[in-house]
């Protein structure tokens, strides 16, 4: 094959990524360039944010092969993690592992808690269907609210994966920005006495009793919400590695390493779906929005539902810990504890906050499971089945 | 569009009481497993002979370490802007 000069030169220039780069990439590139700067330079969940900055960097240099919808890309493999709903299982199970259920148990009623702060994503809901989206859209923009990146990832690779980067960015941004929505909100709701209420000291639990409580939970939570199963059981799963005592190795595993590589492909994968056709649109500034609403919604429906219990319980309960209802695992718990020990340095609420911090894990999950119930299909059925099988088949057969 | 926003009020209540539901069943489960499966003390190991403390029976440097961390947290004060000299058993 015989080359001038004029043609290698040409050939060249026309296979970088110089030549096909459009506008939306370049906004695309500014973008991603934010992100890094929010997770390195201002620390905005940075384990998150950092990789999926980067993967939407990748995804949008033109003939790199590594958009999410680049079949045999590198991002593309790490995608189908997400669209076939086995990553974020796997994140919940280190979550699992990281948690202690104990002053949930001591305190059962804080599960309370973890349920009012879903009106967060009920009134997202309604407002996401007001704004023009469907049920199943609207859903998986709600569940912003549950303030639960893996939950959020999981529902809307299920229900409207078109909107996964998004609800993504939106989820992981306002769960960084917790420290600064929440406390407008508490102090807003909350009377600078009931701040300063000091809450009894948790009664200590039988190991026993923390072995036994995955098992039931799973039991009970995996036959009323089956569509659940594969986020609250990896879960428990996790958190019976740690309490059983007898899995050391595998306990390690699940908190450590393989929360941390997981957390690498599904965020490089997120990234990569950030391109300029799914992200640019009126869309994501309305799913922006309605995620901050979420989140706002979310904190005064715990807060309020806590004031409620502070009244029933004559006192005994600072409307603070409400707030720990939106997940967030640990963040919002030690943003009650800030807001308190503001108002008296000697109010320890840290311990009491976790209570429904961990409530809220679950409750975002049983949310996530009434979705599924409702608009999902559980059980999989026969066109997820083969869209399985064809995604191992295509693996399978790579040379 | 309206009745869409009807079908999602109707949802968020169906949704918001199944959340309730669900999370009270877990309450009384988690109290009934606390009834029945009490919280025990684990037993007191035996106490081993102490070993002679190398300044005569005076406090071990453990606890003399313990006493300053507490007292430092106490007065606010760093651990090296004080020196403990003497300590009354009484």
């Amino acid at each position: 094959m015989e080359l001038t000069f004029g043609d290698a030169a040409s050939k060249i220039i026309g296979s970088t990524g110089f030549s096909s780069l459009t506008l939306g990439h370049m906004v695309m590139i500014l973008v991603a360039c934010v992100l890094l700067y929010l997770a390195i330079w201002k620390k905005f969940e940075p384990l998150l944010l950092l990789p999926i900055g980067f993967g939407c960097l990748l995804a949008n240099l033109p003939h790199s092969m590594m958009m999410n919808t680049d079949t045999g890309g590198l991002l593309n493999f790490f995608y189908q993690g997400v669209k076939h709903e086995i990553l974020p299982p796997l994140i919940f199970m280190g979550v699992g592992a990281l948690t202690d259920f104990g002053p949930l148990l001591a305190n059962p009623s804080t599960l309370l808690l973890g349920a009012a702060a879903q009106i967060g994503v009920y009134t997202t809901l309604v407002g996401a269907v007001y704004l023009g989206f469907d049920l199943k859209e609207a859903s998986a923009i709600g569940i912003i609210g549950g303030a639960d990146g893996p939950t959020s990832i999981f529902i809307a690779s299920k229900l409207a994966p078109h909107l996964l980067a998004p609800i993504a960015v939106a989820a992981y941004s306002y769960m960084s920005l917790v420290p600064l929505i929440q406390p407008p909100i508490m102090r807003w709701l909350t009377t600078p006495e009931e701040r300063k209420i000091k809450m009894e000291q948790l009664k200590p639990i039988s190991q026993t009793v923390k072995i036994i409580f995955p098992v039931v939970v799973t039991i009970v939570c995996c036959l009323m919400l089956p569509g659940v199963t594969p986020l609250l059981g990896m879960l428990l799963l996790g958190n019976l590695f740690r309490e059983s005592g007898v899995t050391a190795r595998l306990h390690e595993t699940s908190e450590t390493h393989l929360i941390n590589i997981v957390t690498i492909m599904l965020a490089l994968a997120v990234g990569s779906s950030m391109t300029a056709e799914s992200f640019l649109k009126l869309e994501t500034i309305k799913i922006i929005v309605l995620g901050l609403l979420a989140f706002c919604m979310a904190t005064a429906g715990g807060v309020i539902f806590a004031k409620i219990l502070c009244k029933l319980s004559g006192g005994k309960v600072n409307p603070l810990i409400g707030s720990a209802g939106v997940s967030a695992v640990p963040m919002a718990a030690r943003v009650s504890q800030k807001v308190g020990a503001e108002e008296d340095r000697s109010n320890f609420l840290l311990m009491h906050a976790m209570g429904p911090n961990v409530a809220g894990v679950i409750g975002s999950a049983v949310a996530a499971g009434v979705f599924i119930s409702l608009f999902g299909e559980v059980g999989g059925g026969a066109d997820h089945a083969e869209v399985v099988t064809e995604a191992i088949s295509n693996i399978v057969s790579l040379p | 569009m309206s009745s869409l926003v009807n079908t999602s009020l109707i949802v968020s209540c169906i949704a918001m009481t199944v959340i309730f539901i669900v999370l009270t069943i877990l309450i009384y489960t988690i109290k009934i497993l606390v009834n029945l499966i009490p919280y025990e003390e684990p037993p007191v190991p035996k106490a081993k002979a102490k070993p002679a403390s190398p300044t005569g029976g005076g406090p071990s440097p453990t606890m003399v370490a313990a006493i300053t961390a507490a007292m430092a947290t106490h007065l606010g004060k760093s651990p090296q802007e004080f020196h403990i000299t003497q300590i009354d058993p009484k």
